[in-house]
């Protein structure tokens, strides 16, 4: 970690610290280094453990179980391509394997210029306006396998 | 010069039509007034424009930026009551959408808002339970048991502390109705929930959003900051202290003692019960878990009696069912209508059939564990026993329809990784078993599988339903086992041999 990451790391944990009779809570925890750092390096764990005053077994226990904290940081775009039950009813499948082709990148990793990181998502809540396709935070719905070069574009 | 006011939706959906490209593209146009609102939910007309007429508002649909001068003209509008999507539909917790601004509480309150929970602090708790009860109100979550009875749990259990938990975890694919309540009125949901805790003596609550909405968070923060500016968030004797909490991508934690793992900050995994979180959940302590939906159908009851909710729906369906339909429909979109409705006219009348060149297959409902039904079968009415009968589930109203492109070896594989995936990992039915199903699934899809592959699918599925902990493990089989059962050619074509004894 850069001397940055981790003066960074310590003032996202600043607000998670327990106040009695408050117990520590690990996910809020895990959210709040992954917003500042973008991701939670496994080379924190000890350190969120000690702010939390919990093992670091618990702390890895949390960190590997929810899907959207992730260990490694993302490309500068995170493409998420849902694969819920109304996107793939409209061929989203087709989208994310047009996605894999155009960027040469398969589901759950970036680029060599880590441009962009591909993911799957299961539901972006967007079913009526599907095939739905998420960049960082921006949604778009409706995306056929033609629209993919266009839509990535301004993403640099 | 005079401006005219417009009126666009601001919801996530809307956007993703193009409703902020076109806000974009007019920002600086000096003779409009563009107010931005929830939307009306009849996804496949946006963007849509509303403006003000004599008559009343006026439409006009998917919208591009040229059309601006025939709508400051008033030209080629459609009268929104004549909007056949919506005039069919019975609004009546989605009566403020596309009318009003989100986060203006003024407008909430002029439409009716507030009028329950002015109700509520009038009446005993006892007396809100019981007018639950008559409301015959079901949970519209997924397990539909009556609202009131937990309610009352949570009252009579005492305690120093109880906790109202608002789950908006929304995980089924296929479904926003949630989503859209929090972006689009989110004083109701805050005034369900201050009911709820005015009934049991709460002074917390928490709203568990998922991390995939982002804009439902944010509008959900700023509206209690309005609520608790606004007052409401004081009761007589105590205040209510109410957090926006957002998850971090795990379906099982909409599994209510799951959701309160993760609420607690731990792995979010399954416990059995009982007890019952209304009993002891959050910190040990009484706390009601329901769904956003859920809370938002309260206000109407207390305003307007438990009796009237009870005239509407069938005998064990009562009020209204929010559908959302999906997939390869014409009208994709947000469907509020009394319980009884064959599934047919759902999306005949407001699917409005196939989508340009689709040719229907089978339609599932109530989500990645809810069952398939095949065109002979559409004339089901939409209410709870009907469903249960079936062997189905409306769960959150779902509605996802696949065309005839669709793979169902595909499809059933996908939802058996799905539960693999997603599965808590507690029981071993729900672990391994759906791991060997989506195995066999694979071989099958391959054109490996053996003869006594579709006997082994069918004997796993029976284990997983009567020995998984949570519904996860336990409805998994379902929409693997009615695909199989009306598509069963597609999975015999991937059965090549016979292995060997
Ligand atoms: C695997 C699984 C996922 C669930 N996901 C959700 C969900 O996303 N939202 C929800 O409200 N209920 C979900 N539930 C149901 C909850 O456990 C609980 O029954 C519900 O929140 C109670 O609220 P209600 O009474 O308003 O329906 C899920 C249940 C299971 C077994
Ligand atoms: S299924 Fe893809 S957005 Fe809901």
């Amino acid at each position: 970690m850069t001397t940055r990451g981790r003066s960074g790391l310590a003032e996202s944990l600043e607000p998670c610290r327990p106040m009695p009779p408050d117990k520590p809570n690990i996910l809020k925890a895990l959210l709040a280094v992954q917003s500042a750092l973008g991701h939670v390096p496994t080379s924190a764990i000890s350190q969120i453990a000690r702010v939390l005053g919990v093992s670091d077994a618990q702390v890895s226990g949390v960190l590997s179980y929810y899907s959207d904290l992730r260990i490694q940081s993302a490309g500068r775009h995170l493409i998420r391509v849902c694969m819920g039950e109304s996107c793939m009813a409209n061929h989203g499948g087709r989208v994310l394997r047009t996605i894999q082709d155009h960027l040469r990148v398969s589901v759950g990793d970036h680029e060599p210029e880590r441009r962009f990181t591909l993911e799957q998502m299961s539901c972006a809540g967007n079913c009526a306006v599907s095939p739905t396709v998420m960049v960082d935070e921006d949604l778009h719905g409706k995306v056929t396998p033609s629209d993919v070069p266009s839509l990535l574009e301004p993403y640099r | 010069m005079k401006t005219t006011r417009l009126y666009l939706s601001n919801d996530t959906s809307s956007l993703a039509a193009g409703a902020g490209r076109l806000a974009d593209a007019w920002r600086e146009r000096p003779e409009i007034q563009l107010i931005r609102t929830s939307s009306r939910g009849a996804f496949f007309l946006e963007p849509m424009v509303e403006r003000d007429m004599p008559a009343g508002r006026e439409a006009w649909f998917n919208v591009t930026s040229d059309d601006l001068p025939r709508i400051v003209g008033g030209i080629g509008g459609t009268p929104v009551t004549e909007i056949p999507f919506l005039e069919q539909q019975t609004r009546v917790i989605f009566a403020n959408f596309g009318i009003t601004e989100p986060l203006a509480l003024d407008e909430y309150q002029m439409r009716g808002g507030l009028k329950g929970l002015a109700e509520a602090r009038r009446l005993s708790p006892e007396t809100i339970i019981e007018e639950l009860r008559l409301s015959r109100l079901r949970g519209r979550g997924g397990a539909a048991f009556p609202v009131w009875k937990k309610w009352q749990v949570a009252q009579q259990t005492g305690a120093e502390q109880k906790y109202v938990v608002a789950n908006a975890d929304e995980g089924d694919a296929g479904t926003y109705c949630d989503r859209m309540i929090m972006e689009g009125d989110p004083f109701r949901l805050i005034e369900g929930m201050l009911i709820c805790a005015r009934a049991i003596g709460a002074t917390r609550g928490y709203i568990y959003c998922r991390y995939e909405y982002p804009a439902a968070a944010r509008a959900m923060k700023f509206a209690i900051q309005k609520a608790l500016e606004a007052g409401l968030l004081d009761f007589d004797d105590y205040p209510f202290d109410l957090e926006v909490v957002v998850g971090a991508g795990s379906y099982v934690c909409g599994e209510e003692t799951a959701l309160l793992e993760s609420l607690e900050g731990r792995r979010g995994v399954v416990l059995a019960k009982p007890p019952y979180p209304a009993e002891s959940g959050l910190h040990g302590k009484p706390t009601i878990v329901s769904n956003v939906l859920t809370f938002a159908a309260i206000p109407n009851i207390l305003a307007n009696g438990g009796a009237w909710h009870a005239s509407l729906g069938t005998e064990g369906s009562r009020g209204t069912m929010v559908l959302q339909i999906g997939g390869r429909v014409r009208q994709p979109g947000l469907v509020e209508v009394p319980f009884g409705l064959p599934l047919r006219d759902v999306l005949d009348r407001f699917g409005g059939g196939m989508a340009p060149g689709a040719r229907f297959k089978a339609v599932q409902v109530g989500g990645p564990l809810g069952s398939l039904f095949p065109e002979s079968q559409l004339d089901i009415p939409i209410c709870y026993d009907a469903f249960a009968e079936a062997g189905a589930i409306l769960g959150h109203g779902g509605i996802v329809v696949y065309d005839r492109e669709t793979n169902m070896v595909e499809l059933a594989r996908h939802f058996m990784a799905f539960t693999a995936d997603e599965s808590c990992g507690k029981c071993t039915p729900c672990r391994v078993g759906s791991v060997r199903g989506r195995e066999i699934l694979e071989r099958i899809q391959s054109g490996q599988g053996a003869a006594e592959d579709l006997m082994l699918l069918s004997d796993l599925g029976e284990t997983m339903k009567t020995a998984s902990l949570c519904a996860l493990g336990g409805r998994a089989p379902y929409p693997v086992e009615t695909a199989i059962k009306h598509f069963g050619e597609e999975f015999r074509q991937g059965v090549k041999f016979t292995r060997p004894a």
